[in-house]
Formats: C-alpha cells, structure tokens, sequence
C-alpha cells in the first residue's frame, strides 16, 4: 500500500511538476555560502555541538552537518537555521 | 525569529541547560512551541540559548522530564527595564521634576517691554501693569487676555491714546501712543475773532481789540466780532484779537423711542468654569456644577500652553457664564416722550463743547407712528462763537 502511494506520488512529480519536498516529505536544503544553512522539514535535533549538528529525518535517515562555530540561530517545529562556517553536509543511513 | 521588538516588549532570557539529554530538550520544547533561538553549545554537557519570559513555566516542566537544570545568565525586553526603573525611582522623578520646570518656565511671563513711551510715561505704565498684575514671574495663565490688558491701561491712564498689547512667547511687549498735548503758541500773530455759525449776541467779553457786536445783535457765519484793528485811521494799530464772545445757537435734535422694546441685560450673577482643552477636547477642572441660568451669555478666554517655544496641543479655558435678563419694556406715550426727550438731549451733549450751556428747550413736534414716539426738540444754547481770522495786510 505505502510503496503504491510511493510511486502515484513518483509519477505525480514527473508530470506534474510539483515541487518534490512537499509531495515526498523530504527535507529542503538552503545554503547561503559557507555562512547559513536552512533546512525545512527536519525530524528534530538529534545531535548538537560547535562542531556538528544531527538531525532526523523521515524513516530514521539523518543530516550530518559538519563545520566550526555553529549557532542554532532559529529553531522550529520543522525549520531550522543555523549559522556558523559550514564544511560538510552529509546523509546517513541508520 | 518573529520580530527582535516583539521579543524586546515580553521580555527574555539568556539561559544554560545543564543536563545529559540536552537535545532531548531541544525536541521537547518545540513539541510544546517554545520558542528557542541562538542555541549554542558550551560544553558537552552545556547548552546556551535565549527563552521568552512567558516560557519559563511551561520549560520548567520539560526540565524536569528531561533531567536538565537551568541558569539565567542574562535579561533583556521591557519588563526588567521597568524593574530597573523602579529601583531607581529618584533618578525619573528627576527628569519628570526637570520637565515640569521648563514647563512652567514656558509659561511665565520674563520680559516686558514698552515702546513708543516717554519715561514718565512709561514708568506709569509698568506701575498700572504692576497693579494689573503683569510682571516679571507671573504665571501668563493667570493673567487677564491681552485685550483686557489693553483695555484696562487705556481706562486707568489718562494721557495714553492707546496702547497695542503684543504677547509672544514669554514676552509682553506694549506699544504706546502718547497723546500729544499741543502747547499753546504764547506769540499771537494779529488777528480778527469772527462767529463760527449763525447765532444771537449774549455775551461780549473783550481782553484784546474792539468789540465789533454787541448783545442781542445776530450774526451770521463769519461776522466779523472783535477786529484786530484799533485806533483811529490815522493812528491805526494791529494786534491779535483776544475775548469770549458767547452766542445763543439753536439747535434742532430728533429722537425716537418705540413703546415696546425688549432689552437685554445682565442680571450681574454669573459664574466662571475652568478647563483644560486637549486639541478640541475639553476637560472640566472647576466649576462643575450647573449654572442654572435659563438665559445666558457665555464669554470664552483660551490661553495655549507653551513648552519652550512650541505650543502645545494644550489650553487653559475659562469660560464666563452670566445671566442675563430680557424683558419687555411697554412704555406709556408720556414715558416714552420723556426718554425721547431725554435722548435728544444726550446726543446734543455728545456734539457740543464742555463749556456749552443749554438754555431752553421747545418741543417742535411729536408724533406716534408704527408704535413709536418722534420728538424733534428746538434747543437754545450758550456757547462760545468766536474764531481766529488773522489778518493779512498787503502793502
């Protein structure tokens, strides 16, 4: 049944040019330089330090965010911003 | 981040959560839409970020679920700014006191100036200002209106034709005309006394020249009374005509008065109301009981209220109420023929000389017409007549 809806959602995209975050619950991705990063759609914060910061994501995948000096400048429900000088972003499967 | 200033106005917190499950915290307060921002990490155990004040309760709660302690390292926004304010109560009551004088400075009155006086004059001046109550210090509110001023220096001072009254500011400024009194030219240039208007003889009074009338002659308009030119022809002498001559002149003077009439006047009870008008409003401050005058007048004086030099968009009012009284006058014939008389006689005073003398009168003619009683009174008066003529002789 989920992997049916999967696919209807697949095809949907294709042709309908929708745009994917919303349809797939994926999370989005913004990158100001080095500087900010912002993602939408995140599952909370698992892991937070100056240096790294780890966050849920649907089906118990996760973001690595690596870099120095990081700052969680906003955090909401399913935003969150953060500032500091950003070397790495990553995905990992659990 | 909502908006900084809204923040500002409910106040936060720098915090430290202590604790093993610190992002466990994190998760829970947005669960519970905390709001959370420039969350940092201190130490491993350690985490800084900045709550809203209304959020402690409810973060006190996931502190304990989640096994984390806070600190308060800091506080921002209004609510402590008042805090601090209050403990410093002394320092506001400073600046309200500052204000207040600069306030009531600005509506002082500091200069007075007069010109256009002579010193005589103007000292008389500042002393009737003084009795009036303009002076250096006191409070412009408190002061009669500038034409009231006017009016009350014109009446108490003789010699003033008139004075302009000016406020500007903190400042009264007096413009002053003098009335200029022409002294008599003691060198008389040699002249004739001729009649003025047409009138009979009745007192011939010679100082200076040769009496040219005698009592009980008329003459007309330019009659010569009192030559200038005495002696004989052959030993003629010119010299400036001098004496009273005083004629009987007739005068015809019309009134009328309608029998009935309503007239208006002031019971001579009143009573004055205070307010303080904020731009068009206006709040009572005294005077808050009812007049009860079925007919009455209102007179209203609005003073501004001036910080430094600005106005503000404040007034002090006073408001007059006085009753007044109308009431209808119904006249008999013979009343209303005595005022009518009465009043012919009061506007021939207004056209005469001081000196003037009313001899007699006559009633021309009265009539009743359209409710009203028209009298025209022939009037005999004593009156100066003569005239200067000086003589210009030709050689």
């Amino acid at each position: 049944m989920a992997k049916w809806q999967e696919k209807i959602k697949k095809w949907l995209i294709k042709k309908t040019e929708l745009p994917a975050d919303a349809l797939l619950d994926l999370p989005r991705v913004t990158m100001i330089g080095q500087i900010h990063i912002y993602i939408e759609n995140h599952k909370g914060v698992v892991h937070f330090s100056n240096e790294e910061l780890r966050l849920a994501l649907k089906k118990g995948q996760q973001m690595k965010v690596n870099g120095e000096g990081f700052v969680i400048k906003t955090i909401l429900p399913e935003e969150l911003l953060l500032e500091g000088k950003i070397r790495k972003v990553e995905y990992i499967d659990v | 981040m909502k908006n900084q200033w809204f923040h500002f106005i409910l106040g936060y917190v720098k915090v430290e959560v202590k604790g093993k499950y610190t992002e466990l915290f994190l998760r829970r307060c947005l669960e519970q839409h905390v709001s959370i921002w420039n969350v940092q990490r201190v130490d491993d155990l350690t985490i800084s970020c900045y709550l809203l004040v209304k959020d402690i309760p409810k973060v006190r709660v996931l502190l304990r679920r989640t096994g984390c302690r806070l600190h308060f390292k800091q506080k921002f926004g209004i609510p402590f700014l008042l805090k601090k304010t209050y403990s410093r109560i002394g320092f506001l009551f400073g600046v309200f006191i500052g204000l207040f004088i600069v306030f009531f400075l600005s509506n002082v009155v500091w200069t007075i100036q007069i010109h256009g006086a002579s010193p005589k004059l103007e000292n008389e001046v500042k002393k009737t200002l003084h009795q009036i109550g303009v002076k250096k210090g006191a409070f412009i509110l408190l002061l009669p209106s500038e034409q009231e001023i006017q009016q009350m220096l014109t009446e108490r001072i003789d010699h003033l034709t008139w004075v302009g009254v000016t406020r500007l500011g903190t400042r009264y400024s007096f413009e002053v005309v003098e009335k200029k009194i022409p002294e008599e030219s003691e060198r008389l240039n040699p002249r004739h006394l001729i009649a003025k208007k047409k009138a009979v003889i009745h007192k011939v009074f010679v100082e200076q020249g040769k009496a040219m009338v005698e009592e009980r002659d008329y003459v007309n308009k330019g009659d010569l009374l009192i030559s200038g030119i005495i002696g004989n022809e052959k030993n003629e002498k010119i010299l400036p005509a001098k004496g009273q001559i005083l004629g009987e002149v007739w005068y015809v003077s019309e009134a009328s008065v309608p029998l009935r009439s309503t007239i208006v006047a002031n019971t001579g009870r009143g009573m004055n109301k205070y307010y303080v008008k904020v731009s068009k409003l206006s709040i009572p401050i005294w005077g808050f009981q009812q007049d009860g005058f079925s007919k009455k007048e209102t007179l209203i004086d609005t003073k501004p209220i001036y910080f430094l030099k600005w106005q503000l968009p404040l007034a002090f009012q006073k408001k007059k109420i006085l009753e007044i009284e109308q009431s209808k006058r119904i006249l008999t014939v013979e009343q209303a023929k005595k005022l009518a008389i009465e009043l012919t006689e009061k506007d021939l005073k207004k056209q005469l000389p001081s000196d003037a003398e009313i001899k007699g009168k006559k009633i021309l003619h009265e009539k009743i017409q359209n409710g009203k009683v028209n009298v025209a009174i022939h009037y005999q008066v004593i009156e100066e007549i003569s005239q200067e003529q000086p003589i210009i002789r030709g050689d």
